[in-house]
């Protein structure tokens, strides 16, 4: 960077002369320009002088600080004069010069927190709308592809079944066992010292199939499918392949996502299951450590749980593969335009897949306790 | 249009030898031509050609198979670190869609290279980046996103973002695709105002004919038959006085085929 490039003296008339010797270009500019901006401070001159007779270089950079100083001078109502300016860097000042007055629209004011508020609300109730309108499109869609099977892409549904679901198994056999060996170890602590360690089995059984194994299941779902889906639907969205299927006549809810749905109530209760059983094998692996014999393991398990609880688990696993596969679709189809828009899709379609799957299990909370199951 | 006379002494970018490819495939080969400061060169051919390939060599994106590319005298091919960003901040380069961060407004995409190559203090960054967006004209539309503006905005913000450093040399890939033809008029204008009153060397990729004889100061034709230059010259002289029959049936927009 060059050294000293700007220096400035006052002159008799209470002036303040600027000399430039050297170069003023991007990098060199930086220091002129805080240097020129510290001597106009500290001299509060009349009238400004830039001496260009030794500046040996000008670039954008260099015009654009000759012409912040002249906006300066003028913003005062002071003299202002560039002397023994090169006719080539003169030229790149009128050129620069001549949008100067040319600015930008100003930003739209910061909404207020009440402004802020009330958008938030609405843009809540819009997304419920549509979310309400997208269940009824899709059930038509569900409907008229069990009226004409031959309809559904069944080429699509498989593969898809087979990413999110068969590709889907270790990752979920691995965090069910996991859960059901954690699970047996805290509560086997406390419940020995009430002698009721056996009732660790009971714990294990209900837990795992009715309530757990189809929560794992779902949530796993939706950050890894629910999200590949919001992804893959907003691509397409970007690159206007969902424009190119609608003007094609063919409607994108039954081509794109019926596929994707189906694909993924197949496999939800698939997964489900085999979370549970992971579970409960984890949940063995603790019990033999404490001295239980797998027989005894086995025998409270099936005198705790019903095959009542193990369809209740399963119908969750139904609906939370409908929710979570229906939301990712959704967020992707809903994609806007831009970079981050892909990016966005993905993240609404994880918060709002986790977000129904809480809702839909506290409504089958209340339905069972209802019922009585 | 001006013709403007050029130093033809001393190239500002020299391309030897240069053999391009991918997956044991040759696209183009034993290529050699020499580009001088300040004129506005075109490198044009049909489509699939390699045009954009070589661009992209050019800029240091790919790594030829043979040859060389010194840009002011260094290899931008085998220069490394320090050295390569050193050759990169002496280019500006403008993609084919713009390839601005929609996330930023446009005043926040000029900005950035500021920001990153230079110590300059806020208010010259901005200054300095509102300079380059009101010399192509949008000055008014400083604080818009990408998104929100049309595609001839865009690839004009892509070039003030692409003259952010004051590079000597601008990179444009198919600056008029998709454009309409008054818009394309408009940067073709906006890129000989550019070479005129700053001098800066453009090396522009493109099949658009109107462009070409708009704002080509010299011109070289790449051939996806022979991998290599076929015709170089003035864009006028290669329309009316070219012997090669593809060269007279590309600018003259003939169908029918030759030899």
């Amino acid at each position: 960077m060059a050294q000293g490039v700007l220096e400035g003296h006052p002159s008799s008339d209470g002036a303040l002369i600027l000399s430039i010797n050297g170069s003023l270009d991007t990098t060199s500019t930086g220091q002129a320009w805080r240097r020129a901006l510290q001597l106009i401070t500290e001299h509060q001159p009349k009238g400004l002088i830039v001496d260009a007779s030794r500046l040996t270089y000008c670039d954008g950079a260099g015009a654009a600080l000759l012409l912040e100083l002249r906006r300066r001078q003028e913003s005062r109502r002071q003299p202002y004069e560039i002397q023994s300016l090169d006719p080539a860097y003169r030229a790149l000042l009128d050129l620069y010069g001549r949008w100067d007055a040319q600015r930008p629209e100003p930003l739209a004011p910061a909404d207020s927190p009440v402004e802020q508020i009330g958008r938030a609300t609405v843009a809540v109730w819009r997304d419920v709308v549509v979310l309400i309108a997208f269940v009824g499109q899709l059930s038509s869609a569900l409907a008229s592809a069990a009226r004409r099977p031959g309809l559904v892409r069944w080429k699509d549904a498989l593969l898809t079944a087979e990413l999110a679901g068969v590709n889907a198994l270790p990752i979920i056999m691995l965090l069910g066992f996991l859960l059901g060996l954690i699970m047996a170890f805290q509560s086997a602590i406390p419940m020995r010292q009430f002698g009721a360690d056996i009732y660790v089995a009971n714990l294990i059984g209900l837990s795992m199939l009715r309530e757990l194994g189809p929560l794992l299941t779902a949530i796993i779902l939706a950050g890894r499918s629910g999200s590949a889906f919001a992804a893959e639907l907003g691509t397409m969205k970007v690159s206007e392949e969902i424009d190119a299927l609608t003007t094609m006549g063919l409607e994108p809810v039954r081509f794109l996502v019926v596929p994707r749905v189906i694909a993924a109530v197949a496999m939800t209760p698939l997964l489900s299951v085999f979370a549970g059983l992971l579970g409960l094998i984890g949940g063995a692996v603790v019990m033999l450590s404490l001295g239980f014999p797998l027989v005894t393991y086995i025998i409270q398990v099936k005198s705790a749980v019903t095959v009542g609880d193990l369809i209740g688990g399963l119908s969750k696993s139904f609906v939370f593969g409908i929710v979570v596969a229906a939301i990712g679709c959704l967020r992707g189809l809903q994609t806007k335009s831009g970079a981050g828009a892909v990016g966005e899709s993905t993240t609404r379609a994880v918060v709002s897949g986790l977000v129904l799957i809480t809702v839909v299990d506290g409504i089958f909370a209340v339905v069972f306790y209802c019922l009585g199951i | 249009m001006v013709r403007r006379e050029f130093n033809h002494q001393v190239p500002i970018i020299t391309v030897r030898h240069f053999t391009a490819g991918y997956d044991g495939h040759v696209l183009l080969r034993d290529l050699s031509f020499d580009i001088y400061p300040g004129e506005v060169f075109v490198i044009l051919g049909g489509s699939g050609c390699g045009k954009s390939t070589l661009l992209k060599h050019m800029i240091g994106l790919y790594q030829p198979l043979k040859g060389s590319i010194h840009i002011e005298g260094k290899d931008i091919v085998t220069a490394q670190g320090q050295q390569r960003l050193g050759i990169l901040a002496r280019i500006g380069v403008m993609y084919q869609q713009g390839a601005l961060f929609g996330s930023m407004t446009l005043l926040e995409n000029v900005r950035l290279p500021l920001e990153e190559y230079t110590d300059l203090p806020g208010e010259a960054i901005d200054r300095i980046a509102l300079m380059k967006l009101q010399l192509v004209g949008l000055g008014p539309a400083a604080y818009k996103l990408p998104d929100e503006i049309s595609g001839g905005m865009r690839k004009r913000a892509a070039i003030a973002r692409a003259m952010a450093l004051d590079p000597p040399i601008l990179f444009l890939d198919e600056p008029s695709a998709g454009l309409d033809p008054i818009t394309s008029a408009e940067l073709d204008q906006l890129i000989i105002g550019l070479a005129t009153h700053l001098n800066i060397t453009f090396v522009v990729v493109t099949h658009e004919l109107p462009s070409i004889e708009t704002i080509a100061d010299r011109v070289i034709m790449l051939d996806k038959r022979t991998q290599g230059i076929i015709a170089g010259g003035r864009p006028q002289e290669l329309r009316d006085h070219s012997e090669n029959p593809w060269v007279r049936q590309f600018f003259n927009r003939q169908v029918e085929a030759v030899g």
